[in-house]
């Protein structure tokens, strides 16, 4: 099928390059091989450019293979999810203006750990604001098996945001308390 | 905040899961790597040419190795149909050489 459409490749990177890092960041929890994934994404979108027909097919073509690549880098890597999370903070050092509240972190920090068709689909939902059916279509997979894994995802990471919080909350509590004693 | 309800909790994940801004050398490093793909596809053509004439090599030669093999052994069973004549021929002189001989000592007798 024709399309009018000419796709500018510098222009799709800028429109794209902080959804594609930040798939491939949630997905793989390291900074450094998210920005490699990313550049591979864009290159390969590059070599298929006649194939996209539309601003919404680069779209959909982009969260596509950032996620199958994301998961292929992770296979390859056999990457032990919460400790890339203390890699990433000791090495790679997110600035603090990006850093969200300490709720937001402790949850981006916890999604890491949830096995990866879950967090593929909690990452579609809540970053990229996709329906469930959408989800299903960018990952090719049966819609019910999404709506599984986002319930699925949902509790599991509830329950775990649960219980690290109330340690959270304990800590706060006895680093406070600790202040006042030595003001004492 | 704790998060008391599944909405609540919903939103909170979905403001943690804001996108974040790219790394500005992604770019930068993905235009280079985008401008060095010429010269690399171009590097990678001649390693592809290398190797298909270094395989039209290999099998022109194993192709030659067999045709002569092949030839040699036609040569051969051609002396030894050759030979076998050669034999056949001796072997019937020689039969019609025993009967003359042979109707020859009769005649004495």
């Amino acid at each position: 099928m024709a399309h009018d459409w000419q796709p500018d490749f510098e222009q799709l990177v800028d429109q794209h390059q902080a959804m594609v890092f930040s798939l491939a960041l949630r997905m793989t929890g390291d900074r450094g091989l998210a920005e490699e994934i990313a550049q591979d994404v864009f290159l390969e979108m590059d070599r298929h450019l006649n194939r996209i027909e539309s601003p919404d097919h680069a779209c959909f073509w982009l969260r596509r293979v950032a996620i199958n690549r994301s998961a292929d880098a992770l296979r390859r890597r056999r990457v032990r999810r919460f400790d890339l999370w203390v890699e990433v903070e000791e090495h790679h050092g997110v600035p603090v203006a990006e850093r969200a509240s300490p709720l937001g972190a402790r949850l981006e920090h916890l999604l890491a750990t949830l096995p990866e068709p879950q967090r593929a689909a909690l990452v579609l939902r809540y970053q990229e604001d996709l329906t469930p059916e959408e989800i299903a279509s960018t990952l090719a997979t049966p819609l019910a098996t999404v709506k599984s894994h986002l319930q699925r995802g949902l509790k599991l990471l509830r329950a775990k945001a649960e219980s690290h919080l109330k340690e959270f909350v304990r800590a706060k509590d006895r680093t406070h308390g600790t202040t006042l004693d030595g003001r004492v | 905040m704790e998060p008391h309800s599944m909405d609540e909790f919903e939103q909170e994940l979905r403001q943690a899961l804001e996108r974040r801004p790219a790394p500005p050398s992604l770019k930068r490093r993905l235009m280079e790597r985008r401008r060095a793909q010429p010269a690399q596809s171009h590097a990678v053509a001649w390693q592809r040419l290398a190797a298909s004439l270094a395989l039209a090599a290999v099998l022109a030669g194993a192709g030659q190795w067999t045709w002569r093999a092949r030839e040699e052994r036609r040569r051969g069973e051609a002396a030894r149909a050759q030979v076998l004549v050669a034999l056949r021929i001796t072997g019937h002189a020689l039969n019609r050489m025993n009967q003359q001989l042979a109707s020859h000592g009769r005649a004495q007798q």
